[in-house]
């Protein structure tokens, strides 16, 4: 950092710029999930733009949450994601004719989704001058989850388990 | 320092890609996919509003570890049936399967 300060660029640049090429990055996988043909391949743009959305967050302060965005999404999901792939060999994408008139109609949806969202974001004042306060610290992040939020975080354990065993029942082979 | 509206129009950006792949995929593996990217645009807007709202106890931040774990459960129910449904009728392309279909 001190070489490149050195070199006139200011640490508010740096951020900056490495900041835009990240969430760049995470756009461009994010259209080539939604554009590619080949569905294994969308799975790896998958997990690009997955550990791109980890870099925003490191951007936001929240450093334990990108490395929970890596250890579960980008280790766990994806992976499941792979396998399925791989145990349904169905890679037939279809003729692009019929498909012409669906992506006619959901682009503009969501194009539409987006210019909305993007008036009312430019529109609304945020509070400019937020105070320079601390980063949430990760002792703060576990003590109010085991304290304020103790009884969702116990509700969250019944739906992991509850998804666990209805995984297993409806992924059982059936007895032939 | 970057303003809190780019955090923002990163998560609207995501969202509508997200909603363009659920409308366009046939295939049932890819719509899941896209609402994972649905779901990681809702939690940059939660993580944004955490940082920049000046509450000290990062409730943001612990409400996207809660859509974490709700999305990761239901990732893992939903590729669940899709291997169910390929065992049964040897296809996950969402316009093939009309089972249920009156």
């Amino acid at each position: 950092m001190q070489l490149l300060s050195s070199h006139g660029l200011s640490q508010d640049f740096i951020i900056k710029a490495t900041f835009y090429f990240a969430a760049g990055l995470t756009l461009l996988f994010a259209l080539l999930v939604v554009l590619s043909r080949n569905i294994f391949h969308v799975a790896i743009y998958l997990a690009m733009t997955l550990i791109g959305i980890a870099c925003v967050y490191l951007y936001l302060d929240a450093e334990f949450l990108a490395i929970v965005q890596v250890l579960i999404y980008v280790g766990a999901i994806v992976t499941l994601f792979i396998f399925t792939v791989m145990l349904t060999a169905d890679v037939d994408t279809g003729s692009m004719r019929v498909m012409i008139g669906r992506v006619s109609v959901a682009a503009l949806v969501s194009l539409a989704t987006f210019f909305i969202l993007t008036n009312v974001i430019t529109m609304t004042t945020w509070n400019a001058a937020a105070p320079a306060q601390e980063p949430v610290s990760l002792a703060q992040l576990g003590k109010s989850l085991m304290s304020q939020y103790a009884l969702p975080f116990e509700v969250i354990s019944v739906l992991s388990l509850a998804a666990l065993v209805g995984a297993i029942v409806i992924g059982k082979a059936e007895k032939r | 320092m970057i303003p809190q509206s780019h955090f923002l129009l990163l998560g609207a950006a995501l969202f509508s890609i997200g909603l363009f792949g659920v409308f366009t995929r046939r295939n049932a593996i890819g719509i899941l996919m896209s609402i994972e990217l649905i779901l990681n645009a809702a939690n940059i807007n939660l993580i944004t509003f955490s940082k920049f709202s000046g509450n000290p106890d990062g409730t943001g931040q612990i409400f996207a570890l809660f859509v974490i774990a709700i999305a990761a459960a239901s990732a893992v129910v939903g590729l669940c049936l899709v291997i169910s449904i390929y065992r049964n009728s040897k296809t996950i392309l969402v316009n093939k399967i009309n089972l249920m279909k009156w």
